[in-house]
């Protein structure tokens, strides 16, 4: 018994201490580098943020080069998709822009009516969705990892990028800059597990927290109420609460899924998004 | 022509360094074949485990650890978790190599299993304890699955391509 712990604590200290024939390093050596690292990055010691936003941005960038074969490749089957898909959406807008030339007129008297009843309210359109602060970014990655649903953006702490700045693409929200660097960022998808966003529901005006699953088609909406029972096409906007986000900004829409249940997904879908806008909260319109 | 075959022969040895940081710059996940991601494995893993155990001086142990580092930094995780994990992976295999009188394929595989196990231990405990990141327990655990599933195949290419330069 006593021989066998000895053979193993004899094989382990060999593991762990042996070099071979061309390793520059030991195990032993090298573990104590990774915990140390992990140890310094976890207590975020000032000389450690300036070189992991270095880190990022070299890493970042060759990564960028390193996905561009599967990029093309991803834009050729997506533009070979599109082509058939442009002409049958062709036969059908055609259709649908003689119905629309019909609700013109109808969408008009709404909207002067819209904007009537907001003016006695006080709430006016350019008051709640005014521009303060935005710039535009490139997404220069977008790689699925089984841990956090982010993409990365070209511009960093340089051209004036926050963490907790709020992400647009085509006016619809994308998430939040969870990591800056100097000239790149990583924005934490509302998809992602933990991203949560107090909403509302269009029509009953419920309040509730989405939350992300990882699925950008299966979002969870909590703290809705016990007999609350969510129809399909809600609307689910952005309520304002904790004061960062301007309320009333689209995020997702409920939806009847196969199995007759209610699913809940994002109106902006983060995997076509190429260019983005990094706000302080407030939609760009 | 000399230095042709010389240059030709060192990146012949350098491929599994280059596909190893290849891998860690750049992750690639294929279509889902209904909802299991099958093509979700970590070929980084199949790749040192294969190295350490059979071509220890193919692949170094600094090598490994800046493979992880560079890892961390594209998932965003704190600094030296895969590198700590890989290394741990490593460790479990030099101790297999040592510890392994006959190598076959088969007791390679199954010995794969407590030496993913390990790796992912430290994983876990390092993201669960060092970092505020919440992640996909059922997708690690797929993933882990299809690494080990995915072994044999890459352990034939490997010793395939192993024997083709040991020819040249």
């Amino acid at each position: 018994m006593a021989d066998h712990r000895d053979d193993f604590i004899i094989a382990i200290r060999y593991a762990l201490l042996k070099k071979g024939a061309k390793q520059k390093f030991s195990l032993f050596f090298l573990i104590l580098l990774s915990i140390s690292i992990i140890t310094l990055d976890k207590f975020e010691f000032s000389f450690m943020s300036p070189v992991r936003a270095t880190l990022n941005d070299i890493v970042y960038h060759i990564s960028v080069a390193s996905a561009q074969p599967e990029k093309l490749r991803r834009s050729l089957v997506q533009k070979t998709k599109q082509h058939y898909y442009i002409l049958n959406e062709n036969k059908f807008l055609k259709k649908e822009m003689e119905f629309l030339k019909k609700q013109k007129f109808n969408n008009a008297f709404l909207l002067s009516e819209n904007q009537a009843l907001k003016k006695a309210l006080d709430f006016s359109a350019t008051k709640s969705f005014e521009r303060e602060f935005s710039i535009n970014a490139k997404v220069i990655l977008d790689q699925r990892s089984p841990y956090l649903k982010s993409i990365l953006i070209n511009k960093g702490t340089n051209s004036g990028v926050k963490k907790g700045m709020t992400v647009f693409s085509s006016d619809y929200l994308m998430g939040t800059v969870i990591e800056t660097n100097f000239i790149s960022s990583r924005v934490l998808l509302l998809s992602d597990l933990n991203s949560k966003l107090p909403v509302f529901l269009s029509e009953s005006s419920t309040n509730a927290i989405l939350e992300g699953t990882g699925k950008k088609n299966k979002l969870r909406l909590n703290y809705l109420p016990e007999t609350f029972i969510i129809e399909p096409n809600v609307i689910i906007f952005t309520s304002g609460k904790g004061g960062y986000l301007t309320p009333g900004i689209p995020v997702a829409i409920s939806y009847l899924g196969k199995k007759n249940n209610i699913l809940i997904k994002l109106l902006g879908d983060p995997d076509q998004a190429l260019y983005v806008n990094v706000t302080n909260g407030q939609i760009n319109q | 022509m000399y230095y042709f075959i010389i240059i030709k022969k060192k990146l012949f040895r350098s491929l599994p360094i280059l596909i190893l940081y290849f891998f860690s710059f750049y992750h690639f996940q294929a279509p889902e074949v209904g909802k299991i991601g099958v093509f979700s494995f970590n070929v980084q893993m199949i790749l040192i485990y294969f190295y350490v155990l059979k071509f220890p001086d193919d692949l170094g142990f600094g090598n490994i650890f800046l493979a992880g580092i560079i890892n961390d930094a594209v998932i965003g995780i704190p600094l030296g978790t895969t590198s700590l994990s890989y290394l741990t992976l490593s460790l479990f295999t030099t101790y297999i190599r040592n510890s392994t009188i006959r190598a076959i394929m088969t007791t390679e595989w199954f010995t794969f299993i407590p030496a993913l196990f390990f790796s992912n231990l430290v994983y876990l405990i390092i993201i669960n304890n060092f970092s505020n990141v919440s992640f996909f327990y059922l997708e690690l655990l797929q993933n882990t699955f299809f690494t080990f599933l995915f072994f044999p195949l890459f352990h034939y290419i490997f010793n395939q391509y192993q024997r083709l330069i040991s020819k040249e």
